[in-house]
């Protein structure tokens, strides 16, 4: 995951890079690999949900995430949390600049 | 299944009367090749050169592949030998070496920071590509081996970690020609850490050390680099023995997809594809006409806003590529804080990511301050 946060006057504006092969079960036959895609996103500043996203196969390879939110100031902590739909979770922390 | 004749059907008459000869004496082929004059090409009868290929008698007994001028060189201008300066003003390449490579340091976060103001508009966040230009990180090693025909595989992906075998080219191609729109203005910091930002988002080590947003690249960790594809081209041409290893890959024709033997007489007849069902004939029939599209008179566009959409909007319709989006007023009013005349300097010169006149140099200055006054205006 490529995490990187920066306010621009009172809003937080976010990109996020996720490395998943985003194979669907048609792609997935088709690669002969197993299915694997991010099933679900989530990114909270202190406990707080920021963002969140439920995703599947039709996103691309590698996808790339911005958004962007009210109520945080610089040196808060956002962290995303990613859950894929095997049930594995990755999660990383960055501080907002 | 590859015929000579097809191939030199194109070639100039004397290399085709040259095959003839030895096309006549093909049977033969070990003792008759030699006594044509050392100027006319002869045929390799070697089984695997390459098709088509020529040798050529040089002096004592020597062959080469390429042929002789033997005209007089008589008052031809060779030019000087250049001089120690001139000589030091165009060698200045940076080897994998270490020749050339700068001082300096960078971070990968000062990188980013750069890449974010002055690279990110074209290349896309995190080196990820953007419509026309460059990717730059992304794809594998593995890839590169993938036929684009299999719908199952990742197509090749040619990127700074998947693909290029040296990292002194990428320092080099960011200090000789990068930004695009005002090379040459980086310092050599700034070429250290923009170099580390690139590295750090393709997931390359260095020393076995993961790149993190601190990690400071300089020169002595920048010779340490090993780039994943180091190994991936053949032959290999470095080193002593570089022409070599070329001279004997290429001996080979397996090595560049040579199938089959080759045929010199009574050879199958070649299969030819053709296009089963042709259009001839289109109804209605396609337009002929080559006129422009009618010009639209009258309406609200005034000339500054058409010039605005072909040279200015592709950056400024909205905030994406970080520059003041029309329409946006409270960042439109820092901006004018600097006053109309800074601003109108900034359209002409340039500033930050934004390159001089935005990259369209036919424009007049009279022009961008229409323009700039289109876009105010638009923003208030």
């Amino acid at each position: 995951m490529k995490l990187k946060a920066k306010m621009k006057k009172d809003i937080a504006k976010v990109k996020v890079m996720f490395k998943s092969p985003m194979a669907g079960p048609e792609e997935a036959e088709k690669k002969k690999i197993k299915p694997e895609f991010i099933a679900h996103i989530i990114g909270k500043v202190g406990g707080k949900t920021v963002y969140e996203v439920s995703t599947s196969g039709f996103i691309s390879k590698n996808p790339l995430f911005k958004f962007q939110f009210k109520g945080a100031k610089k040196g808060d902590m956002l962290e995303m949390t990613v859950t894929d739909n095997n049930g594995k979770v990755t999660s990383e922390s960055k501080k907002i600049k | 299944m590859l015929n000579n004749k097809f191939i030199t059907a194109g070639l100039s008459v004397a290399l085709a009367s040259a095959l003839f000869v030895t096309g006549c004496s093909a049977s033969n082929t070990s003792t008759a090749s030699n006594s044509s004059a050392p100027s006319m090409g002869q045929y390799n009868g070697k089984k695997d050169a390459l098709d088509g290929g020529m040798t050529y008698k040089r002096e004592n007994g020597m062959y080469t592949a390429y042929h002789i001028n033997e005209q007089s060189t008589d008052k031809v201008n060779n030019g000087r030998v250049p001089t120690a300066n001139e000589l030091k003003a165009w060698d200045t390449d940076i080897m994998p070496d270490g020749t050339g490579l700068p001082e300096g340091s960078g971070s990968v976060e000062q990188g980013d920071e750069l890449y974010e103001e002055q690279c990110a508009a074209c290349h896309g966040d995190f080196g990820a590509g953007g419509t026309g230009y460059p990717v730059l990180s992304g794809g594998t090693l593995e890839s590169l081996k993938n036929q684009r025909t299999c719908p199952g595989n990742d197509a090749p992906k040619r990127t700074i970690g998947s693909y290029w075998p040296q990292a002194s080219t990428l320092i080099w191609y960011i200090r000789d020609a990068m930004p695009y729109a005002h090379p040459k203005s980086l310092t050599d910091d700034e070429l250290y850490a923009l170099t580390a930002y690139l590295l750090a988002v393709n997931n390359i080590k260095i020393d076995g050390e993961v790149m993190d947003d601190e990690y400071v690249l300089n020169r002595e960790k920048f010779l340490k680099i090993k780039m994943p594809n180091r190994n991936g081209f053949v032959p290999d041409i470095d080193g002593p023995k570089g022409v070599e290893n070329v001279r004997a890959f290429f001996a080979d024709r397996k090595n560049y997809g040579a199938v089959g033997t080759r045929c010199m007489t009574d050879c199958p007849e070649e299969k030819v594809m053709r296009i089963g069902n042709e259009i001839t004939n289109v109804v209605p029939p396609y337009s002929q006409l080559k006129d422009l599209p009618e010009k639209k008179t009258g309406g609200a566009i005034s000339e500054a806003q058409e010039l605005y959409e072909a040279n200015c909007a592709l950056c400024h319709k909205t905030d994406t590529m970080g520059a003041p989006a029309v329409g946006d007023h409270e960042t439109w009013s820092a901006v004018m804080v600097k006053g109309m005349d800074a601003v109108n300097k900034n359209a002409i010169n340039g500033t930050g990511g934004m390159p001089a006149k935005g990259g369209n140099m036919d424009l007049t200055d009279a022009q961008i301050h229409d323009i700039v006054d289109y876009m105010v205006t638009n923003s208030k």
